[in-house]
């Protein structure tokens, strides 16, 4: 009996130190908007956080202060032999596709953008302009119907959009910005600005100041740090923002009219899920409405019932490809 | 050209000059002391960082104002010891306090703050509608509403350039950069005015941070200042190396930017020459200028009693 509950013990142990022996070991690497960009790169580290409590699974982030630091973070985690490497943004493409030829062993994961080829890259592809179809629909709701009365709002029909730097993510954002609400307001006028950078908020705040002189009184911003400052001039100024990546409604509540959010941390967390089941697929995987890649966020309280009824609508309508949104800013 | 007559093109290039004025200021007072100063962006980002971590420790924006002049200071005392007693090289020690500031102020902001940020209901400087200036009739929208450090720019201008061109402590101030072996002659205490040159520099400075971080904004973002810091160095030279020359060339910036943005939209030009215009500006300014303002001429050089 005694010799029995040795063996039973003696197994307990060696399974227990096999499967800490055998936890995943995720590496994230971020782009230089950092951890605190209280969007994109937050909502990467979100989902890592997640995987670690529900997978128990080790993690490490590394954040980015300049380009030049993307391969030498990417290569650490490779070196130090972690299962799955994950890149946070457009702007790691080629660094992901140096990195992961010198370590065909590591499994990577890179978000925004995608390199093909190669067995150990699976890439996550999000359709933001589907996310931005949904929050333009709302703005050019609002804009098109004089009964909405919304504190600040004067229906000039003019709507602002802020951009960060020009890169794919941003504009697809846009590009479903500009079909969204002139679907709903055909006449509705749309000024677009880029402030070249994502961590300048004072920036930010004045070109949606700018924008708000010339008579839009909802801008949406698609500029991570320098967006803060698009919210901030809307709260200061008493008109409307729309957040970006994330719920941003926190930061502005009564200024803030929905956000466009991309499910970044859905993409960490299933890609991780997937290396530990062995079902690690090379690719891309796009996220989208269907699979709960993208979506928007909570409407401000004193929009009708009947508008977040009608893009719920919008909502089904692109889900059953009804509505297709394309991710090339119309002309 | 329908652009120049929106109030907001010109209260916004107000707005946007102010940082790099202030920037540009203690960039005046440092080199009419012949000290190099390319450690301002270093001392705005922590005048920046010190305003909002004290204003929303202590509910008060005008403590973080407080903080931040002391934050600019304190950094400026290193700058001012490596540079003025230790004589090392004024371009390198800025350099390095400009790496010190963004690292610290990283480091901080992730261990106290993290992901959430600074608090959102850190209290900003107020804004003061001030009673004669906002009722001129064409310039009172523009001028008569801004927030109040943008007035007390001016306060702090007009004390400075009455300071150095108008008093004595001002005439030996420009002397020890001008010509430092005879001001020593004369008895004046060359090294110690370098020094608190400096610290009045990392002091105005650090008031520029603060009128990002507390004044246009009310949080904190890590690289907030985004080469300010050395646009107002730029300010500085086109400025001639007086105060109110530096504060029109930061002006000029300004408008450039606040240009730039009014355009974008609406005019046909596209956004990439408009986002380089502040800079193509501020290359003709110097360009046109250099030759013809003459730096102090003793700067950039350290100066050893003994020798």
């Amino acid at each position: 009996m005694k010799r029995i509950v040795m063996v039973f013990a003696l197994a307990a142990v060696v399974m227990g130190m096999a499967s800490a022996a055998f936890a995943l070991k995720v590496g994230l690497v971020t782009d230089t908007g950092g951890l605190n960009d209280r969007s994109f790169n937050q909502m990467a580290y979100q989902g890592l956080q997640q995987a670690e409590k529900q997978l128990g699974v080790d993690i490490s982030v590394v954040q980015s202060k300049a380009q030049g630091d993307y391969v030498p973070n990417l290569t650490r985690f490779a070196q130090q032999k972690y299962d799955l490497v994950i890149a946070v943004g457009f702007l790691m493409h080629d660094a992901v596709e140096q990195v992961s030829k010198e370590f065909p062993d590591t499994k990577f994961l890179l978000i925004d953008s995608e390199v093909t080829d190669r067995a150990n890259v699976t890439n996550a592809l999000f359709s933001e302009q589907q996310a931005g179809y949904l929050v333009g629909a709302l703005a050019g709701m609002i804009e098109a119907d004089s009964s909405v009365n919304l504190p600040g709002l004067k229906h000039n029909d003019t709507i602002g959009v802020v951009g960060g730097m020009q890169i794919p993510p941003v504009d697809r954002y846009i590009a479903g910005y500009y079909q969204g609400a002139k679907a709903q307001d055909p006449a509705i006028n749309i000024i677009l600005g880029y402030t070249g950078n994502f961590d300048d908020p004072a920036s930010g705040k004045s070109l949606a100041q700018a924008q708000h002189s010339k008579g839009a009184d909802i801008i949406f911003q698609v500029a991570g740090g320098t967006g803060l400052g698009v919210i901030q001039a809307a709260k200061d100024g008493g008109y409307y923002a729309i957040g970006v990546d994330v719920d941003q409604a926190y930061l502005a509540p009564a200024h803030v009219l929905t956000s466009a959010e991309k499910r970044v941390d859905v993409a960490v967390f299933d890609t991780i899920k997937n290396v530990k089941n062995g079902d690690f697929k090379a690719g891309t995987q796009i996220f989208d409405l269907q699979n709960d890649g993208v979506g928007v966020g909570a409407i401000l309280d004193g929009v009708p019932a009947s508008m977040k009824a009608k893009i719920e609508q919008i909502m089904a309508d692109i889900k059953s490809g009804k509505i297709q949104v394309s991710d090339k800013i119309p002309q | 050209m329908n652009v120049l007559l929106n109030p907001e093109l010109w209260s916004s290039a107000l707005t946007l000059a102010i940082p790099i004025a202030f920037a540009a200021l203690g960039g005046v007072f440092s080199e009419r002391a012949g000290v190099v100063n390319i450690a301002l962006e270093g001392k705005m980002l922590i005048g920046a960082f010190a305003a909002v971590a004290f204003a929303s420790l202590f509910h008060s924006a005008w403590i973080g104002l407080i903080a931040a002049i002391l934050a600019g200071a304190l950094t400026a005392m290193l700058f001012a010891w490596a540079t003025v007693y230790l004589r090392a090289d004024h371009i390198i020690a800025g350099l390095a306090i400009d790496i010190l500031a963004a690292g610290l102020t990283g480091f901080l902001f992730n261990s106290i703050y993290g992901q959430m940020g600074t608090p959102s209901d850190t209290p900003s400087l107020p804004i003061w509608h001030v009673p004669l200036l906002r009722d001129i009739p064409v310039l009172g929208p523009v001028l008569g509403h801004h927030e109040a450090l943008v007035y007390l720019f001016f306060l702090v201008l007009g004390v400075s350039n009455w300071v150095l061109f108008r008093t004595p402590i001002g005439l030996r101030w420009r002397a020890v950069g001008e010509y430092p072996r005879a001001a020593d002659a004369a008895g004046v205490p060359v090294l110690r005015v370098k020094f608190w040159a400096v610290v009045a520099a990392g002091a105005v400075a650090g008031l520029g941070g603060a009128d990002l971080s507390i004044g246009i904004l009310n949080s904190f973002s890590p690289g907030m200042t985004t080469g300010r810091g050395f646009i107002a160095l730029a300010a500085v030279i086109f400025g001639a190396w007086r105060p109110w020359g530096s504060f029109l060339a930061a002006l000029l910036f300004g408008f450039a930017t606040s240009l730039s943005f009014q355009l974008q939209g609406t005019a046909a030009i596209s956004k990439n020459i408009l986002l380089m215009l502040p800079y193509i500006v501020t290359i003709l300014a110097l360009t046109g200028f250099v030759g013809r303002t003459t730096a102090p001429a003793a700067d950039g050089q350290p100066y050893d009693p003994e020798r």
